[in-house]
């Protein structure tokens, strides 16, 4: 612990033990102490609902100004309800805690791991591309199942379902439209099935092709375009 | 000496796209501004082809610091051009970095603001832009006042350069276009892949294209590759180098009009 200074210099009246000056370190740790508490999630340790939106949006500024992508994946512990329905409310509580552990220890120290609500779950991945965050996705996937919870002696195997997705410099989204797109691959993957990692395609992914049939014939088919239809063809020849 | 200075706002700025790789570009940028150099004015050639650079290549030069350093380190642009020529100099780019090939938004306007600066000293910059439809591709075209569009008289050229130029007049308001055509067996044959380009393109994106001119075939150019010097400079009667020379005339009335291209702000 560090000592302040000089606490009869900052004392207006130079007492040694100024009682404001102690009050002011006291509030100013109780400041930090809420602080942290307004972004964690009491349970889990994670950062809460709060600090993601916040951070989400810092982030995606990041990358307009940087054009690194950021990415985020969604998560929803698969079959929740029956672990608090079988082992009660406090088992439920301990499989989120057990998950949480699991999956700060195959993060990155620059990853935000984040408790979105319920069973669901949020990581913001800073400056990283899709490739990058699905394998993330991955580790994250086999971490889990490779970490059976043990709950009153009995092996319990947990699994999760995620969605990935990217911010670009070429989206347009806000804030909500990305959690809502990186939430609705993680329905997908919900719906094939549990236990599975669902994200944009890259034949989804791919903006409309550049050039289209039609254009493509008429650069290659000299005849696809005839001479009627062309509109001010004013440096176009009429031959060819 | 001819010290000819030909405009007292800024200099022309344009730059060789061309969606395909292996057209020529890089080649056909060095002994445009080789033959601009030679006809009085100062010039600028900037690497844009951030990934892999290939100007110094060309022109064996022994490169001291590149557009990497200026941004990663803050080298001083002034000295890390190179001057070929008395009246030319050379803006270097750093080969094999494949992370400076996609600079952000903040690097581009970082870059804007040197290039601005750099381009003081010069009359003409010609910017040698890598292939494709990267960010920093489609930066530089809006940067420039005037886009060349180099292609070949092969379809996916003409595929690939199409395409550029859709991209950047659909996203980027981008209205003027000068096809430069390289290795074509003549004029005509130049013209013809011109008139069909310039039809499309009239149909589809309702855009005027304009002709700049077809550069033939021409032993010198390979040559001239191969031995590290402009083939403007060791085959100057060929038929490759008086082409150019009539293009390089050609850019020197550019200097006298209006900016083809409104500036974009960066």
């Amino acid at each position: 612990m560090q000592k302040p200074l000089c606490v009869s210099a900052l004392c207006p009246y130079g007492a040694e033990e100024c009682p404001l000056w102690a009050e002011t370190q006291r509030l100013q740790e109780e400041c930090e102490r809420l602080r942290n508490l307004s972004y964690t999630d009491h349970l889990t340790g994670l950062f809460n609902r709060r600090y993601l939106k916040s951070a989400i949006d810092q982030e995606m500024e990041r990358t307009r100004r940087t054009g690194l992508p950021t990415s985020l994946i969604m998560i929803d512990l698969d079959y929740f309800k029956r672990i608090n329905d079988t082992y009660g409310h406090q088992a439920g509580d301990e499989a989120l805690k057990w998950v949480s552990q699991i999956w700060r220890k195959n993060l990155r120290r620059i990853d935000i791991p984040c408790r979105y609500g319920g069973e669901e779950f949020a990581v913001i991945l800073p400056g990283t591309r899709l490739r990058a965050a699905l394998k993330a996705a991955r580790r994250l996937q086999t971490a889990l199942v490779n970490s059976p919870l043990e709950l009153q002696g009995r092996q319990v195997a947990l699994t999760a379902s995620f969605g990935v997705d990217s911010y670009t410099t070429r989206d347009n989204l806000t804030v909500r439209s990305f959690v809502k797109r990186a939430d609705h691959y993680l329905l997908e993957a919900k719906i094939r099935g549990r236990n599975q990692i669902c994200y944009q395609q890259l034949e989804t992914a791919k903006p409309t092709p550049e050039v289209t049939m039609d254009e493509r014939s008429a650069l290659f088919g000299a005849p696809a375009l005839p001479a009627t239809e062309i509109t001010e063809p004013k440096r176009a020849s009429k031959k060819g | 000496m001819k010290e000819t200075t030909l405009r007292n706002s800024g200099p022309v700025t344009a730059c060789l796209s061309s969606g395909k790789g292996g057209v020529g570009k890089t080649s056909l940028s060095v002994n445009l501004a080789f033959a601009l150099a030679q006809k009085g004015v100062r010039v600028l050639v900037v690497d844009g082809d951030l990934g892999l650079a290939n100007v110094d290549v060309l022109l064996k030069l022994q490169v001291q610091s590149t557009i990497r350093d200026i941004l990663d380190r803050g080298a001083d642009p002034l000295e890390a051009v190179v001057y070929v020529e008395p009246r030319l100099g050379i803006l270097p780019a750093s080969s094999g970095v494949p992370d400076l090939a996609d600079l952000g938004p903040d690097d581009h306007q970082e870059l804007g603001s040197i290039l601005q600066s750099l381009g003081d000293n010069f009359d003409f910059v010609l910017v040698d832009t890598a292939a494709g439809i990267g960010s920093s591709v489609l930066w530089f075209n809006t940067f420039v006042d005037h886009n060349i569009l180099v292609l070949t008289p092969d379809p996916t050229a003409m595929t690939d350069a199409y395409a550029l130029i859709k991209v950047l007049s659909r996203d980027y308001h981008r209205k003027s276009f000068h096809l430069l055509l390289n290795q074509v067996k003549n004029e005509a044959e130049a013209k013809q892949v011109y008139d069909h380009l310039a039809r499309v393109a009239s149909h589809f994106l309702s855009l005027d294209l304009e002709y700049l001119g077809g550069v033939p075939h021409d032993p010198a150019v390979s040559k001239g590759v191969r031995d590290q010097v402009p083939f403007i400079k060791i085959s100057p009667r060929s038929k490759a180098a008086l082409a150019i020379s009539r293009y390089a005339e050609r850019l020197l009335t550019w200097a006298a009009q209006k900016p083809a291209n409104r500036k974009t702000a960066v």
